[in-house]
């Protein structure tokens, strides 16, 4: 029982990365990444490590989604302000 | 045979496996109300695992997730209010079942474990987590235009 645990922990860690990478839009890569770093906790926790569990939780959960956010949202508001400059144009070529 | 870890087995599979579906496919509204189910599915498997491995002090990870789970989701919900505004996401059944799910194994747990200083904090728990839960979807569905209309 211990093992089938395990496994479902595993399986929801390797499907829930491979969609953070899969998925190319940052706002929705950091909603992915926070369920990741919840999975992440599961698993250290199945596998007897609660300490690491617990650290990852901390980072995983809301500090990592929100250093992403926040980096978009400042990009974004470069983008707005200088149409003409060299940021605006990329971030108008990298935009969805 | 361990009841508890069967249980726990079961809610990770099919409620992460479920959010995380939800999380990778859909717009925007759906992606968020999903992550924003993740953790309130994943603290009721903490408690299962915790008791299921009969160690107590695995429910401190319930609890850290009981608090950061809803301080994750309203990050989401105010960095992404713009985004949100035009459809704000409405998961009422969803929410509800992840409160009454959660409600219920803090409710079994709490009585697998007896009367003392563990049921205390299992039940502070069990509030944070379904109060979390819910302010955290008041929040997505709308709180937060509320809050910044006035």
């Amino acid at each position: 029982m211990t093992e089938a645990v395990i496994v479902v922990a595993l399986l929801l860690v390797g499907a829930c990365a491979t969609a953070a990478v899969a998925v190319r839009d940052p706002v929705r890569q950091s909603l992915v990444l926070a369920v990741l770093g919840v999975v992440l906790a599961v698993l250290f926790t199945v596998l007897q490590a609660p300490d690491v569990g617990l650290s990852q939780l901390a980072v995983g959960s809301a500090l990592t989604p929100l250093l992403l956010l926040l980096t978009v949202r400042k990009v974004r508001r470069r983008a707005q302000r200088a149409p003409d400059g060299p940021a605006g144009r990329r971030g108008r070529e990298g935009g969805p | 045979m361990n009841g508890w870890i069967l249980a726990a087995a079961v809610v990770l599979a099919a409620g992460l496996g479920a959010t995380l579906r939800g999380v990778v496919t859909g717009p925007l509204r759906r992606r968020a109300a999903a992550q924003n189910l993740s953790t309130a599915l994943a603290c009721p498997a903490l408690l299962l695992l915790a008791q299921g491995y009969a160690r107590p002090a695995y429910v401190d990870l319930a609890l850290v997730l009981a608090v950061l789970g809803p301080v994750g989701t309203l990050v989401f919900a105010r960095l992404l209010a713009d985004e949100l505004a035009d459809d704000p996401p409405h998961a009422r059944t969803a929410t509800f079942t992840a409160a009454a799910l959660g409600a219920a194994v803090v409710v079994a747990v709490s009585v697998a474990t007896g009367p003392g200083r563990a049921l205390v904090k299992l039940l502070v728990i069990g509030a944070l987590l379904v109060g979390g839960n819910l302010v955290a979807s008041r929040a997505l569905a709308g709180g937060m235009q509320e809050g910044r209309r006035d």
